[in-house]
């Protein structure tokens, strides 16, 4: 081997080199320029999205309507079948008895006391089985429909509404108190319905400090939702009274469940009538799982 | 005597935010099962963890939010290991993985802003995780002190 030959080699090894690490700089180079175009994108977008919700101020909740009338037909008019078939029903857990407590009564008929707000995401989800229950036994009318707070839990749940309703019946008298509104007002949500003292009273007693609050005539109450509001998550007014009418959905489980078990409570109150509601399977069934 | 590798740093850090990410998607998804009943964080205002983690958002094609970013995350680290770093082909799967879960947190940033109108802090940290481990996957040399090493199955091939 010549001496020129070795060092035509120690020359061509060392332009390799040289490639080699010109390419090594240019690869790391192209990663950097794509680190800070991504970070950069990234940045952007984030400060873009921030800066558009300071503006704009975010989402608010939808203000409350009135019901329509499909909605309300479907829930007031469940089939007595899919009653019967929920019973107990799966996930709901009823009133609580309270003892000692005087009954609570208005021209000679058991009075139901409800006590809630628009904004309240369990009112929400509580507020179909009293309306269902409770069209067992009466009419309602001027429902309104409307969705729970969408800055609080279980965000948006869609319900209806008493303000502004009527309920007759020939068994019982409804009074039904929205405290407040779903619109923002100041930090907290509009005043709706002035509550009387003497409900408030009756929260105090034999409330737990929350709403929803409901009085079943002195005999039982409801201290908060039965069931959870993640079952009505996602769904309008439409799609939720439409589960109602198939007893194998969970809605239908949970909402009629608990209104089998509420008109359980209910027919206590009315000496057992209406005797076609209180001799159903449903609200047997309801009564028993009561015990 | 084996030079330096520069790129092993690099791989770790992708590595180790791949693991951070899976261990808070895990909590994330356990929370979500058990109702978010036990979630640490505040639930004040803007900042509020359940509301998010409880809002019909945080279900994506009938699968938990939280469940996407574990199996995400799990894919991550299943191509952050060392064995994963030696197939060169993959890191152009783990960038473009890097930017569709970037993409993803920047659509679960607009739906707290403006859905929800509430931010939780457990998801925002999945969401610098997430644009670290971009940054991290672009950054690093795949290469670097990868491809040198010869294969064993390739040496145990070559007779004598």
């Amino acid at each position: 081997m010549s001496h020129t030959d070795s060092r035509a080699r120690t020359a061509a090894r060392q332009r390799e080199r040289s490639a080699a690490l010109r390419a090594r700089q240019q690869a790391a180079r192209r990663r950097r320029l794509a680190a800070v175009a991504a970070a950069t994108t990234i940045v952007v977008i984030t400060a873009a999205l921030l800066v558009t919700r300071m503006i704009t101020g975010g989402q608010g909740t939808a203000a409350t309507t009135g019901a329509e009338p499909g909605v309300i037909a479907e829930v007031t008019h469940v089939p007595a079948t899919v009653l019967d078939a929920v019973g107990a029903g799966q996930g709901a857990s009823g009133p609580t008895p309270i003892t000692g407590a005087p009954a609570l009564t208005t021209a000679g008929k058991p009075r139901i006391v409800y006590l809630g707000a628009e904004y309240c995401p369990y009112c929400a989800a509580e507020r179909w089985a009293v309306v269902q229950a409770l069209s067992r036994f009466g009419t309602f009318s001027g429902l309104g429909q409307t969705r729970s707070a969408a800055a609080d839990v279980y965000p948006n749940t869609a319900t209806l509404s008493f303000h502004g309703a009527t309920y007759s019946s020939a068994y019982l008298v409804f009074d039904g108190y929205e405290q407040q509104s779903n619109q923002r007002a100041g930090g907290s949500y509009a005043p709706l319905d002035p509550v009387p003292a003497d409900v408030t009273q009756l929260a105090g007693t034999y409330g737990q400090g929350g709403i929803p609050f409901v009085d079943l005539g002195g005999a039982a109450v409801i201290n908060g939702a039965d069931y959870s509001p993640s079952l009505l998550a996602g769904k309008s007014q439409a799609q939720i009274a439409a589960a109602l009418s198939d007893a194998s959905s969970p809605i239908a489980k949970a909402v009629l469940g608990e209104a089998n078990r509420i008109s359980a409570t209910l027919c206590t109150l009315t000496g057992g009538q209406p005797g076609a509601v209180c001799r159903s399977a449903g609200v047997q069934a309801a009564a028993h799982a009561r015990g | 005597m084996r030079a330096a590798d520069p790129g092993l740093a690099g791989r770790r850090v992708v590595l180790a935010l791949a693991l951070l990410g899976l261990a808070l998607s895990a909590y994330l998804t356990a929370e979500h099962y058990t109702g978010s009943s036990t979630l640490a964080c505040s639930a004040s205002g803007v900042v509020d963890c359940l509301r998010v983690t409880t809002s019909p958002q945080s279900v994506l094609l009938g699968v938990p939010v939280a469940v996407w970013g574990l199996l995400y995350f799990a894919g991550m680290t299943m191509l952050a290991v060392p064995p994963a770093w030696r197939r060169a082909g993959l890191h152009r799967l783990r960038i473009v993985a890097a930017v569709t879960g970037m993409t993803f947190v920047l659509y679960l940033l607009y739906t707290e802003l403006f859905t929800l109108d509430a931010v939780c802090l457990w998801c925002t940290a999945v969401h610098v995780v997430t644009a670290a481990l971009l940054l991290a996957v672009l950054l690093v040399d795949p290469h670097s002190g990868v491809t040198a090493t010869p294969r064993p199955a390739a040496r145990q091939a070559r007779p004598g």
